[in-house]
């Protein structure tokens, strides 16, 4: 007893720690599939805007997308195939999603789904001016 | 001698107490981490969210149709021979499963019969997901010519005769067509199958074929508002996981035994089954190509495997492949006319995947709740026991079409049997009137 008396307040640290860990821990996986993130490219700026927060498994969502040139002008006219899945699986995403422009470099993804936990990856393959680049996002779910 | 004794154990106490508070696990922090408690909350019943409207059914949650339904579900006239109703298959004190390995009709199908405890959460029915709603899933059956075998217009005439019947559907949907009018509707016409009965129903107006069609509709809504009646109740399972989250540790001990445990840890972890059996019905409703053996593809045991070599073999179940493709043609889907469901609704339907890498040789993840009970397992009833079935996972072989997307697991024996003793914990009762799990006769 007196042996774990003594210890008593380096017990209390470490629980104390671990407990901070934990909260560390939950926010960081809250944050792994974020509701928004910006893909820097060669050739285009892109971001994603889930709306939905966390990103939602097994929910059919929508996406808003921005495609911005690297001096920061809304890129119009883009057409964009949009494609994904979980490269350890081997699977593609288990909907064919379609994006179409709303204006002012602005899109929208209609049909996503994430159907599993794990290791997504969303690619979107655009082609504007001229200009292709492919453009990877990928979420932890 | 110690004057830090009370206060340490003071703080030791508050810091316990806190833990317990915010997160009640973490006493029994040494069995799950924070990431498996999430999962466990995931997978507890209390997360079912509540059940989706169903748009394409205007009459999905009207309480007259369910009760017609009902009727309808356990009605052997709805056949060839009289002798079948959907609750031959659909038995409810099996879990609405008939414990054969494929279902037996007027004929042999080659499909095992799923539950439909907890289903109406799913866009899609039938192993292939060769219907996108609960209503034009139940048209699917009474049609086929080795399961009820009969057709709309002797259905729809069912209903015409029998006063009962027709008041309860004038009342519910408005009148029924002329069916008296043996020239306009003959006995046998349908547009599925061929010979006799199809030529019958080429020969109808449009319009009366159209007439037939919405009554056929409002049969499978009818049995669809029964069916979403039909959800599971709290398991061992969720049991567990509800004291655990409450942090009622001790009481965990009551619900799963030790070996449970182990095989819950497992599922949730080495063995992967969460990622697709996924979420409070244990199923994210999707189609994946776990390769399970394809009956119509196995060598017969009285053939010489070097005669069964040079023969002409059946085409495996393509499973998903086509029935994305059927679900797309199906004059009863979410975009057809006999819909009640607005396009913006029909997102299911509408970005389906219909590639072949993602479909060929995929079939839907059956939810585990009470599969104890529903044995044989896989879409052909290739598993009698839950051994087998996990054993295939543990070491998965070729898939007999397309690309199996499973991994060795390398499970020991033992944590085979864990998993398979925690599987038995999901037994989940229909959370019901018990009115609902007997012939309303």
């Amino acid at each position: 007893m007196k042996h774990i008396d003594r210890h008593l307040p380096k017990s209390a640290l470490a629980l104390a720690t671990v407990f901070f860990l934990l909260l560390m821990q939950t926010l960081y996986a809250q944050s792994s599939a974020p509701v928004r993130s910006t893909y820097e490219g060669k050739h285009f700026d892109v971001s994603y805007d889930s709306g939905i927060k966390p990103l939602p498994l097994n929910r059919m969502h929508w996406w808003d997308i921005a495609i911005k040139t690297k001096d920061g002008k809304p890129v119009n006219n883009a057409t964009i195939s949009v494609y994904g899945g979980m490269p350890a699986h081997h699977h593609g995403l288990p909907t064919q999603p379609e994006a179409s422009p709303t204006g002012d470099g602005q899109y929208i993804i209609k049909g996503l789904k994430f159907s599993m936990t794990g290791a997504w990856e969303v690619w979107l393959d655009i082609t504007a001016d001229g200009v292709n680049e492919k453009v990877v996002f990928k979420l932890m779910l | 001698m110690y004057p830090d004794y009370s206060i340490s154990r003071i703080i030791l106490a508050m810091l316990l107490l806190s833990l317990v508070g915010a997160n009640g696990h973490v006493l029994a922090g040494k069995q799950w981490s924070d990431a498996e408690l999430a999962l466990l909350k995931m997978q507890w019943i209390g997360s079912l969210p509540e059940l989706p409207a169903d748009p394409g059914n205007r009459y999905a949650d009207n309480p007259a149709a369910a009760s017609f339904g009902h009727r309808l579900f356990f009605d052997t006239r709805f056949s060839a021979n009289g002798k079948v109703s959907c609750a031959i298959c659909h038995i409810p004190q099996n879990a609405f499963t008939d414990g054969r390995a494929t279902a037996r009709g007027i004929g042999d199908t080659s499909r095992s019969t799923p539950t439909i405890i907890g289903v109406a959460h799913s866009p899609w029915f039938f192993w292939d997901g060769r219907s996108d709603s609960q209503w034009s899933q139940a048209l699917g059956p009474m049609e086929n010519t080795v399961e009820h075998g009969g057709n709309r217009v002797q259905y729809a005439r069912i209903l015409f005769d029998d006063p009962q019947y027709r008041a309860i559907y004038e009342n519910l949907f408005g009148s029924l067509p002329d069916l008296d009018d043996k020239k306009r509707f003959p006995p046998d016409a349908s547009p599925v199958g061929n010979g006799k009965s199809l030529r019958q129903w080429q020969s109808m107006t449009a319009a009366d074929r159209d007439a037939v069609n919405r009554v056929y509709a409002n049969m499978g809504k009818a049995i669809a508002a029964y069916e979403r009646r039909l959800m599971p109740g709290p398991s061992r399972f969720d049991r567990y996981a509800e004291a655990l989250l409450d942090g009622r540790i001790k009481e965990t001990e009551k619900h799963l035994s030790r070996q449970e445990v182990a095989g819950l840890k497992l599922f949730i972890g080495k063995a992967r089954c969460v990622t697709c059996h996924q979420g409070p019905l244990f199923t994210n409703h999707g189609f994946h190509n776990v390769g399970t053996p394809d009956p119509a593809t196995r060598k017969p045991d009285y053939l010489p495997a070097i005669i069964y070599m040079f023969m002409d073999k059946p085409e495996p179940d393509q499973g998903r492949y086509l029935g994305i493709q059927q679900a797309l043609s199906s004059e009863f889907n979410c975009l057809g006319k006999y819909s009640d469901a607005g396009e913006s609704e029909c997102a299911e339907l509408k970005y389906a995947n219909t590639d072949h890498r993602a479909t060929l040789g995929a079939f839907k993840v059956p939810t585990l709740r009470n599969v104890s009970r529903t044995a044989p397992y896989t879409h052909a009833g290739i598993f009698p026991t839950l051994r087998d079935v996990v054993q295939h996972y543990n070491t998965p072989p070729e898939a007999p079409v397309g690309h199996s997307e499973l991994r060795p697991l390398g499970l020991s024996r033992q944590e085979l049997e864990q998993i398979v003793d925690f599987l038995d914990s999901l037994d989940s009762p229909v959370n019901a009137n018990p009115e609902l799990l007997r012939s309303p006769e």
